[in-house]
């Protein structure tokens, strides 16, 4: 266990600059997820701190100790890759004895135990003399974290490892990480595309677009107050509408490029054009009533929702639904919002 | 007629083909080197393995191939490595360099080793300018001028099998190998290498059969004195015509392969099969 610190790191690739001097602070035992889309440099910072990436400026300190130029098996740490890894020519307990034969650490007998004990934590007991082609990829990955986490490293370094999952693994696989952060306590760094993981493995999640960060906070803060445009979309993807904020009878109201009007929150102090972020699942609709109008492009059956595609002022406007209210295609509804979900973002 | 007959009679005629060139040359081998003036004979087995001087020359074979299959093992094994590390342009010219020898004629080319390594020849006098060696070295016809010649030819194949195997190992496994506590050489002798067995196995195999077969690069660079026994048949053939005798080396050359390679490929195939 051991706190991170990471100092205005830059990273090129040529005349490419992909990390944009990122700071991060991550303290010990601590659940941080780098979150982005693909191309945004989670994946690059990670292996930066694992020792796989040369840091073109900045600084990466491990328990108090520069480790920025350090090659990676002197950084006491460990990665569970995306494809996993493990090495086709050992069984699974050589696999996750590797780390500790390699760092000396015990004898063959305590190596021995805690292999038994790692293979245990991931209900894999009966697979050691298994081969890793001879186990399926959720076996697989579970031979991976036990791989990870059999030395007890100071870090540990996942790199999107649920990515190649189907749904329902994915889910207890989830359960799993959450299980073991908590009862082994380990400084983990944790990057992925996928929001939903972010929100719910996360202490702290830090959100990178084009290199920088562009917000980071507790789950709850970056899903409830996103700070920027990108945010809001990126998190929950929400609805971003240019409107104008104007004085209406009663109080703020944001008008769309058409001319109709959303109420907003009387504290709203803005006036002029700004960005409404909507989330999907805020709106709702019917078929007459007071309020903007939109038109239905496409419903979409998610089995317990609906999702409707609409348009509003020419921009398209996603909605979350219950799966019993049908629209057809060419209707007009009328969007309702409670005006303390709306999020009004400075351009 | 079951899938199995009707298969079998599709390729019959490709096995009669292979039969006729391939098994009945070594049958007939076999027969002329058991026939004698009067019947079948062990004779000319037991004159070659009675003979110091025709054993000295299989032991030598064997000796030479054996290292020159180890030199290349070992220049071929980092080379196809670093293959792998650099861009795909400077691999192409690696390739191309690598594989250059097999593009000239054998003849030439070891002409070519005999100018560089006679007497008065650019190496010698380097070394001897160098101070490195005594005014009497020399490296013509000597067995270090047979393993200098075989080494450029078989290095190809030899790094061209383990390239084939180091290009499907997945990069990760040396990146996790690192996180893991490996250092570079670690990983090096923990994970590539007992991936490119394969690779390194099917490239001893190649080296190993072509040079104990070879008899143009030793006859030439090795001189008369120092016989293989590729030359050894040879000239069984054709300074005293004798053809039982000659035909009963070729069988100790073919068995004497078969007892290096069966362990060998045993010996992998039962760690990686």
């Amino acid at each position: 266990m051991a706190n991170v610190r990471l100092t205005n790191i830059r990273k090129s690739f040529g005349k490419t600059q992909v990390l944009h001097g990122i700071s991060l602070d991550i303290a010990s035992g601590e659940f941080i997820s780098l979150l982005g889309a693909s191309g945004c440099g989670k994946t690059t910072l990670l292996r930066m701190v694992a020792g796989l990436e040369s840091v073109t400026a900045g600084g990466i300190e491990i328990d108090g100790r520069d480790v920025t130029s350090l090659p990676p098996e002197q950084r006491d740490i460990a990665m569970m890759f995306q494809s996993y890894a493990l090495l086709p020519h050992l069984s699974v307990a050589e696999n996750v004895r590797f780390p500790l034969r390699m760092r000396g650490m015990g004898t063959r007998e305590e190596q021995r135990e805690k292999v038994k004990a790692a293979l245990e934590t991931v209900q894999l007991g009966h697979l050691a003399e298994r081969k890793p082609r001879q186990l399926s990829g959720g076996q697989q990955q579970r031979v991976a974290l036990a791989r990870a986490i059999v030395s007890q490293p100071k870090v540990l370094l996942l790199d999107e490892p649920l990515s190649n999952l189907d749904a329902r693994l994915r889910e207890d696989m989830q359960v799993e990480l959450i299980e073991i952060h908590q009862r082994l306590g380990l400084t983990t760094i944790f990057v992925t595309h996928d929001q939903e993981e972010a929100l719910s493995l996360s202490d702290r999640i830090v959100l990178l677009n084009a290199g920088k960060v562009e917000q980071q906070g507790t789950p709850d803060e970056i899903y409830n107050q996103p700070a920027t445009g990108f945010a809001s979309n990126f998190i929950g993807s929400a609805n971003l509408l240019p409107a104008e904020i104007i004085d209406g009878p009663q109080g703020p109201v944001a008008r769309f490029d058409d001319g109709q009007t959303l109420a907003l929150e009387p504290q709203v102090a803005t006036r002029g054009k700004v960005t409404l972020a909507l989330r999907q699942e805020d709106l709702t609709l019917s078929a007459d009533g007071t309020g903007p109008r939109a038109r239905v492009r496409t419903r979409v059956f998610l089995g317990a929702r609906n999702r409707y595609v609409m348009t509003l002022a020419g921009h398209p406007l996603r909605a979350l639904t219950a799966n019993d209210l049908e629209f057809g295609n060419g209707q007009d509804v009328t969007l309702a919002i409670d005006p303390a979900r709306i999020r009004v973002i400075h351009d | 007629m079951n899938d199995r007959t009707e298969n079998l009679l599709l390729a019959l005629p490709g096995i009669l083909l292979l039969g006729l060139a391939f098994f009945l040359p070594i049958a007939q081998m076999l027969m002329l080197s058991i026939s004698g003036p009067d019947g079948p004979t062990l004779a000319h087995f037991a004159r070659f393995l009675s003979d110091p001087y025709y054993l000295n020359i299989l032991w030598r074979t064997v000796r030479l191939s054996l290292l020159i299959t180890v030199i290349c093992a070992l220049i071929g094994f980092p080379l196809a490595y670093i293959m792998t590390k650099v861009g795909p342009t400077a691999r192409l010219w690696l390739v191309v360099i690598v594989i250059l020898p097999l593009m000239t004629s054998v003849v030439v080319r070891t002409f070519g080793w005999m100018v560089l390594l006679s007497r008065s020849g650019m190496i010698p006098e380097i070394l001897r300018d160098m101070g490195l060696v005594g005014r009497s070295f020399a490296l013509m016809q000597t067995e270090a001028a047979i393993v200098i010649g075989m080494v450029q030819v078989l290095l190809p194949f030899m790094t061209l099998s383990i390239l084939g195997v180091l290009t499907r190992i997945d990069g990760r496994l040396e990146e996790a190998a690192r996180t893991m506590g490996c250092s570079f050489l670690q990983t090096i002798r923990t994970v590539v290498l007992p991936l490119a067995l394969p690779g390194i196995v099917a490239g001893s195999l190649l080296c190993f059969t072509l040079s104990a077969s070879s008899f143009v690069t030793p006859n030439l660079l090795g001189g008369t004195r120092i016989q293989v026994l590729a030359a050894s048949i040879y000239k069984s053939v054709t300074a005293t015509p004798d053809w039982p005798f000659a035909a009963a080396q070729a069988v100790i050359l073919f068995v004497g392969i078969l007892l290096v390679l069966v362990p060998y490929i045993k010996l992998t195939g039962t760690r990686h099969g």
